[in-house]
């Protein structure tokens, strides 16, 4: 094994290989020439491909290889990438450059770090045509990624609702999201994703860190899978104000959930069809919604889900009986849902659900503060848009059973005065709007989330 | 007659002394051929009444039919007439409830399936004729052939004939086993009141019976015969229709037969010895509460206790018959005894318990509460939504009121519906999710004084309403519900300590439930000086003197390196820094956690420490602490914002551990809580980020986390809890590689308090760090590493009587140990000069320092002293020699070493 250096210091970054025997994908990388970042994917049960597909999932891999490449690549973010197996077309490239740049985009704000020039793909010198798919002839099933928060399970709800042959799939070994899964009543399918541990050596020494676009790789995963398994598509729970950025750094807009965004999806699903298969469909489903729509849907449908579904991003790999367990109380991620659950659930029912009021504690001010945009920007988190955030705080300052909380109370004293009452409207969230790319066989379960 | 056949007296001590000792195959032989004795002695008609209530899974199987058979006969044999009251058979009740519910078709066969329970049970009695069972399967299958499933009184009995059934099956066993028992229909017994606060539903299906004594039918059931059975939960109304009497009917069955027979007592057979001082499964150490008067049994079964359902107490109470609960499996077992008692000479309380998922609803306002009539419309709000009111405060402005959870109240909009109603008189605030804590005893106004400690607890969280009743009964703290976890068991400590909650009484408190049901794991070892003596009293020479026993401490030592899940194990060292203690522990592999550079200095001085890991984890140390530490290349813990604000210089490409606040804290005594907002310890989370901001432009490497939330903790699976929280937040730091979860191992000290279980908290963390397997654990323990292995020896010197106390002076005071003094910690203390004399005076033991709070242990049993006796203070292995002082200038306490 060769020695570790600090990966920052490395010249190139390169993409070694990529394999897949039965169900067992290997994703090599290495820096220089350092030892070889082998990231693990397992694919349970997998079925042998039909040669028709074998292309296609060929493409599929590829690509997968080149988006899981990301985690590796901040780790020491050098100047050169090498792509080993071969150059890409310029589709392809193009897509990976504007997913790297725009990916890392948080990540380089919080390092300060600059990515301009250093976020290149290589792509063929020779003009190369690029590959047209066919039709697969994909089984008509779909695959509704679960995260363990509220947007997938309204999505599984919704495609439930129209009797769609849905599988509630999910990556990595998390005992909440395989709970929440489970309560779906779906089939299930675990898709196993191990991390280099070499990647730890390096973040030991000090290797760069931070976010990634995580969505772009299950994305990819979720691809991969749909071929193996038979799947012709893949239903993401992006909403609306997923597009929206968090700021502006060096002259770009940052946006943390960028893979999530509109932007994203539509490049992504169109090189889906041109590059692995013309019939496979990869959208988001609530891409017309808000997230307060959303979460009024899952108020209605979500009920099952109250005692295990968590939003939360504090890591909570364990799964605890006692909401603590599963809402660490203080990130982000708590605070949007909560408040944007209260207009829709009966109070103690939300308090039960969280299993304290966010509302009442003095000491969260700041963080709804953030949550609204007043006195700070927007919080690195996949939270809704902030004026969403204003009329769900309005909303409940005219609520008798909310307005003496202690936050509610100091936004309609302090806050809401400064605000133009017109943006205040909680209903005119809940009108679904905006471009989407759900097929019209799904159309139903669209609206079915929109009427909730 | 045969020897075993004497009196019914003497047949009981022959029982009471042997049948435990003996192998169990004898003791069933001879409890068989006690229960199938063809002869009886006739009973005198007067013969006092008991009556023994069995639940649905004790009347199951054929096997709890032999206990059932052998708890009546043995009664009998007391020279008793048995009335045995039977639930129906575990889950028949429900099935019954069900098959009301069904659609005609379903019904046939969920029937068909409770007729086959009960053959089979029959068959397995091998018992062939059975008419009285037969009659009540055919008056069931008629009832539901006719089924009018609206009609309560139709409901009523078909669920009542689960009780029919496993009544009849029972006589036949026991009539047939040499137990001749006659079977009672309780409705002939149990007339149901029609009372007008009652509607029709409750009238049918949880009805009250007015069980007044009833001499006349006793007499005249008492000529019928000797042992009889009935059913449970059931009753019967004025028109002659069956009712049901609710949820624990049986229990109150059994109460109500109690009364009308002026029963010499009630048994309540169950599968747990009683009432406990806590919920067992939140509180092993809960003691068993062996007696209890009606009122305090009344409100510990209604504000937590499941053994027994309150309703059964107040017809026992009325007619002052006593009622036992009594484990099955352990019929010698004392139980708990309900009965009126003598007024007592020292209050305790006697339980503690938490309620759940209350919603309060505050009411605020100024003008008008002189106005007449204004509560009143306040209440009829919460009458109009259908919400009744439990717990009430109030004040000059403002009233609370508390809400029980229902479903009601999480899926309807009923709380918007009243909050915009009361919005119209008063300013109205709804806080929820809350508990409700409850101390319960006879006299809580009298116990205040001793509960500091538990409002310090209580002092760390909002607490939303007290409630005290004037029957003085009880004390309610409501709070937030998320404070609640692990809140019983350390307030339940804090009670014993305090001597609140007088477990020293043995007449009133027994064996805690994991004595009980809990196995041996967590028994405590016996001390190493019990066996020590002759050695100990040599050493005594010099006093007050530390000994030391090295081997003890080595073990506790090898016990923390075989855990599993912890990677490295550092000794407090401010716990102890003798020499000899360091070099043991060095020996043992451990490293040393040093809070100054004189600890460090201490660590260095040992040559097998000196390359032991080291790890500095001041707190409010001055600047040159820090650089010192650095210069000898030890890893830093950093616990505020200050050193990498205003030094960041000095910690610039260093790697460094930071010590957070998870936002609270635990411990024995708010003195050694070291979590929480009160706590001057560890970076608040909500810091967290800005301090990792701070570290990275300074090019700091953050390497691990650190948090430790108190001493004293006797919870095994708090530091698997602490890791999960640190865990959570390293993933979201990166680069961490370290947790250190601290230290604060409980020594248990008092008597009766079960020892840490490090099986279970290896196993907890494991669990954790399969979650997390990039991350190493460390442990920081001190207090249980050399607790136990240290002694303090001291000479009596003088002995006063004053006010009806005994005092009993030492040569050793808080100058030489502060813990009682500082912490009101609990050492045991015994007079080692006089080991094998009767510990029978009351004493206080207290030092020659000129402070009151000079005292080592109060209220302590020991021989009556003299001077020059040597007592042993025990567990003074850590925080005994190193927070010693030359206070009132006295000479500090000399030590000892054992090392074999």
């Amino acid at each position: 094994m060769n020695a570790i250096a600090d990966p920052r210091r490395a010249r190139v970054f390169r993409f070694v290989r990529c394999t897949c025997v039965r169900g067992d994908a290997e994703l090599v990388y290495a820096f220089d020439g350092g030892p070889e970042l082998i990231e693990r994917i397992h694919f349970p049960a997998a079925p042998a491909l039909p040669a028709a597909r074998r292309l296609a999932f060929n493409a599929a891999l590829r690509w997968l290889h080149l988006v899981a490449g990301i985690s590796y690549f901040k780790a020491g973010i050098p100047p050169c990438i090498e792509v080993e197996p071969g150059a890409l077309d310029g589709a392809t490239a193009d897509l990976l450059d504007d997913l790297y740049l725009n990916g890392l985009g948080e990540f380089a704000y919080r390092n300060g770090v600059e990515l301009r020039g250093r976020i290149a793909f290589p792509r063929a010198v020779a003009r190369q045509s690029e590959p047209v798919s066919r039709a697969l002839d994909l089984p008509r099933r779909v695959l509704v990624p679960i995260g363990g928060g509220k947007d997938s399970l309204v999505v599984a709800e919704a495609l439930k609702s129209i009797g769609a042959a849905a599988t509630a799939a999910w990556v990595g070994a998390s005992p909440l999201i395989a709970a929440v899964a489970a309560r779906t009543g779906l089939p299930t399918l675990n898709i196993g994703r191990e991390l280099s541990p070499t990647l730890f050596e390096y973040n030991r020494m000090g290797a760069w860190n931070g976010h990634i676009p995580v969505t772009a790789i299950n994305s990819a995963l979720l691809v991969c899978a749909a071929i193996l398994y038979g799947f012709d598509a893949v239903a993401f729970a992006n909403e609306r104000s997923a597009s929206a950025a968090t700021l502006e750094y060096a002259g770009r807009a940052v946006n943390h959930q960028w893979s999530k965004g509109w932007a994203f999806e539509q490049a992504f699903a169109g090189w889906v069809r041109s590059h692995v298969g013309a019939d496979l469909d990869y959208f988001s489903l609530l891409r017309r919604c808000s997230e307060l729509a959303v979460t009024r849907a899952f108020a209605r449908t979500g009920t099952a889900y109250f005692d295990v579904f968590s939003s939360c991003n504090r890591n909570f790999k364990l799964l605890g009986p006692k909401p603590v367990d599963r809402w660490c109380g203080h990130c982000p991620k708590c605070h949007f849902v909560f408040l944007a659950l209260a207009p829709f659930l009966p109070k103690p029912r939300l308090l039960q659900i969280f299993g304290r009021n966010l509302l009442d504690d003095e000491t969260q001010a700041a963080g709804f503060d953030a949550l609204i945009e007043y006195h700070e920007h927007k919080p690195f988190e996949c939270v809704g848009e902030a004026s969403e955030a204003r009329a769900a705080l309005a909303a409940l300052a005219a609520r008798p059973e909310w307005r003496e909380d202690a936050l509610v109370a100091r936004f309609h004293e302090l806050i809401q005065p400064q605000l133009p009452a017109a943006g205040l409207v909680l209903d005119a969230w809940l009108v679904a709007g905006g471009a989407h790319g759900v097929p019209a066989r799904f159309a139903g379960a669209m609206d079915a989330v929109c009427r909730a | 007659m045969r020897p075993w056949r004497g009196p019914p007296d003497c047949v009981l001590a022959v029982r009471k002394q042997h049948l435990r000792a003996l192998p169990a195959l004898w003791r069933a032989v001879f409890a068989c051929v006690l229960m199938t004795a063809p002869v009886q002695v006739p009973l005198a008609p007067d013969a006092p009444w008991v009556v023994l209530k069995f639940g649905g899974t004790s009347v199951a199987s054929v096997k709890c039919w032999r206990t059932i058979l052998a708890l009546a006969s043995r009664r009998r044999e007391e020279g008793m007439r048995v009335l045995v009251v039977v639930s129906a058979l575990a889950g028949v009740t429900d099935a019954l409830k069900a098959l009301c519910a069904y659609a005609p078709a379903a019904r046939a066969d969920a029937l068909a399936e409770i007729v086959a329970r009960h053959r089979q049970l029959a068959a397995d009695m091998r018992l062939a004729r059975l008419p009285l069972l037969e009659q009540w399967i055919a008056s069931l299958q008629a009832l539901v052939a006719g089924a009018v499933p609206e009609r309560l009184a139709w409901r009523a009995a078909v669920q009542g004939h689960g009780e029919l059934l496993s009544s009849a099956l029972g006589a036949a066993f026991m009539s047939a086993n040499g137990l001749p028992t006659r079977w009672l229909d309780a409705r002939d017994a149990l007339q149901a009141r029609e009372l007008p606060f009652l509607n029709q539903r409750a009238r049918a299906l949880s009805a009250q019976v007015q069980a007044e004594p009833d001499p006349a039918w006793a007499a005249r059931l008492a000529g019928t015969g000797e042992v009889f059975i009935t059913q449970g939960f059931i009753a019967r109304n004025a028109n002659g229709d069956t009712v049901l009497l609710g949820r624990g009917g049986s229990d109150t069955s059994a109460a109500y037969m109690g009364a009308r027979l002026r029963a010499a007592r009630v048994e309540i057979w169950t599968d747990v010895a009683g009432m406990f001082t806590a919920d067992p499964r939140q509180v092993p150490g809960a003691r068993l509460l062996q007696r209890l008067d009606y009122d305090e049994a009344q409100e510990i079964a209604t504000t937590g206790a499941k053994v027994l359902h309150a309703r059964c107490i107040s017809p026992c109470r009325r007619t002052r018959v006593p009622l036992w609960i009594k484990d099955t499996r352990f019929p010698d077992l004392a139980g708990t005894v309900i009965a009126p008692q003598p007024p007592e000479a020292v209050p305790s309380v006697k339980a503690i318990s938490s309620r759940r998922g209350i919603t309060l609803v505050s009411m605020e306002t100024s003008g008008m509460w002189q106005q007449v009539g204004f509560l009143a419309d306040v209440f009829a709000l919460f009458k109009k939504h259908g919400l009744s009111v439990d717990l009430i405060g109030s004040a000059e402005t403002n009233v609370t009121v508390s809400l029980d959870p229902s479903e009601n109240l999480l899926d309807s909009d009923v709380v918007a519906a009243l909050a915009s109603d009361l919005a119209q008189v008063c300013r109205v605030k709804v806080i929820a999710p809350c508990a409700a804590v409850t101390l319960a005893g006879r006299g809580m106004r009298a116990m205040l004084h001793r509960l500091a400690g538990v409002m310090a607890e209580f002092g760390q969280m909002r607490v939303h309403l007290i409630s005290q009743s004037s029957n003085n009964l009880n004390l309610t703290f409501v709070v937030d519900e998320a404070k609640l976890d692990g809140l019983l068991p350390r307030l339940h400590e804090l009670l014993i300590r305090a001597g609140a909650l007088r477990t020293d009484d043995s007449a009133l408190f027994g064996p805690s439930w994991q004595t009980l049901y809990g196995g041996t794991a967590a028994r405590a070892e016996a001390p190493w000086w019990r066996t020590g003596r002759t050695r100990l009293l040599e050493l005594a020479t010099a006093t007050p003197r530390y000994v030391y026993h090295l081997p003890t401490m080595r073990a506790r030592a090898q016990r923390l390196r075989a855990l599993q899940a912890v990677d490295r194990v550092y000794y407090a060292v401010k716990a102890n820094s003798h020499p000899a203690i360091l070099r043991a522990l060095a020996g043992a592999g451990l490293g040393f956690e040093c809070v100054s550079p004189g600890e460090l200095d201490a660590v260095d001085a040992i040559a097998e420490a000196r390359s032991a890991p080291h790890l500095f984890t001041p707190n409010f140390a001055p600047r040159t602490d820090y650089a010192q530490a650095l210069q000898r290349g030890v890893l830093l813990t950093l616990d505020a914002l200050h050193p990498l604000q205003h030094w960041p210089e000095l910690f610039a490409d260093r790697e460094v551990l930071l010590r957070v606040d998870l936002g609270h804290g635990y411990g024995h005594h708010a003195k050694v809580r070291t979590g929480g907002a009160a706590s001057k310890f560890g970076l608040p989370l909500e810091q967290l980020d800005v301090c990792l901001e701070l570290a990275r432009a300074n090019r700091v490497r953050v390497v691990g986390l650190h948090a430790h939330l108190g001493s004293g903790v006797l919870d095994a699976t708090h530091w698997a809890a602490v890791c999960n929280q640190l865990a959570s937040l390293a993933d979201r730091v990166g680069g961490v590689r370290i947790l250190n979860l601290g230290g604060g191992l409980g020594v248990p000290s008092h008597p009766g308090e079960a020892a840490l279980d490090l099986g279970v908290l290896d196993a907890a963390l494991l669990e954790v760090k399969r979650a997390y397997p990039q991350y190493e654990l460390w442990l920081e323990p001190g207090r249980w590493l050399v607790a136990d292995g240290g002694v303090l020896l001291a000479h009596v010197t003088q002995a006063k009587r004053k006010g009806g106390r005994d005092y009993l002076g030492c040569d050793a005071g808080m100058h030489v140990l502060i813990r009682p003094a500082l912490y009101d910690a609990w050492h045991e203390i015994v007079n080692l000069s006089r080991l094998d004399v009767p510990a029978d005076v009351l004493y206080q033991v207290v030092g020659p320092i000129c402070e009151s709070g000079d005292v080592l242990g109060a209220d302590r049993h020991l021989p009556r002293g003299e001077e020059g006796d040597v007592l042993l203070i025990a567990q003074a292995g850590a925080y005994g020699e190193s927070m010693a002082s030359h206070y009132n200038l006295r000479p500090l306490a000399e030590s000892a070493v054992i090392d074999a």
